[in-house]
């Protein structure tokens, strides 16, 4: 199994509704052909260096995958024939990849980002506690 | 009667000002690093989802810069172009840069 990486370009002008469409499309690809989606990143409307079907802007989507050789022209094939879709580019990023692995390490992250997030709170808290200290010292003195 | 041979204005002289005159321009363009910035930075690779970082490494017409001007090592400049090209396919930079790019 092999890992990619794709990103493409949607036309601007399409509704939130029709992206939804595309990245379902995606993810019923991808579990077809028994592969295994990672991780989805929309990176929103973006200028372009350059005019692609006289559009200068795009919104951008990028997606991780694990999968064989036929799910990535499944994929490009579907693309080719959607007219939303402007541009789209598939970068290889492992060989040999186990999807054991992968999931193991979606996990940790998912952990260490509710860690971060449960510092955060607690850091506002203690801001809060900070903020309505000296406002009580100021009281008294008055 | 010969041709009167033109007095040199001490060509040597003049040439070099100028040259010297003109490496001070290029210098002042391009800012020459020494050593490479991906090499003193264990963690930083190029990498084509970031086109900020490659903006440094090409023109503003859009060509790649040579590693004897930006100082990359021979392996980070190999890795650089490839996803320079890649950036270039999905338009996040230019194949052709126009002059007011920037």
């Amino acid at each position: 199994m092999r890992r990619y990486e794709t990103i493409i370009i949607i036309n601007p002008d399409t509704s939130a509704d029709d992206r939804g469409v595309i990245l379902e499309k995606i993810t019923t690809l991808i579990t077809k052909h028994t592969g295994f989606l990672v991780s989805t990143d929309e990176w929103g409307d973006k200028n372009l260096a350059y005019q692609i079907k006289k559009k200068t802007r795009g919104y951008y989507i990028l997606f991780d995958y694990c999968g064989a050789g036929e799910l990535v022209t499944a994929l490009e094939r579907a693309f080719k024939f959607d007219e939303r879709v402007l541009k789209y580019m598939t970068v290889l990023l492992g060989k040999d990849i186990d999807l054991d692995s992968i999931k193991e390490e979606i996990s940790k992250k998912e952990a260490e980002a509710a860690e971060l997030e449960k510092e955060t709170s607690d850091d506002s808290k203690t801001e809060e506690i900070i903020a309505k200290a000296p406002k009580s010292e100021h009281d008294n003195k008055e | 009667m010969p041709f009167p041979q033109r007095k040199q204005t001490s060509n040597s002289k003049f040439g070099n000002k100028r040259n010297t005159k003109f490496a001070h321009k290029k210098r002042k363009i391009y800012q020459s690093r020494r050593g490479c910035i991906f090499c003193k930075d264990s963690g930083k690779m190029p990498n084509y989802k970031d086109p900020k970082l490659l903006r440094a490494f090409i023109t503003e017409r859009g060509k790649i810069i040579p590693k004897r001007i930006t100082g990359t090592c021979a392996k980070h400049q190999r890795l650089l172009a490839h996803e320079i090209k890649r950036a270039r396919t999905i338009a996040l930079l230019p194949y052709v840069g126009t002059l007011d790019y920037m």
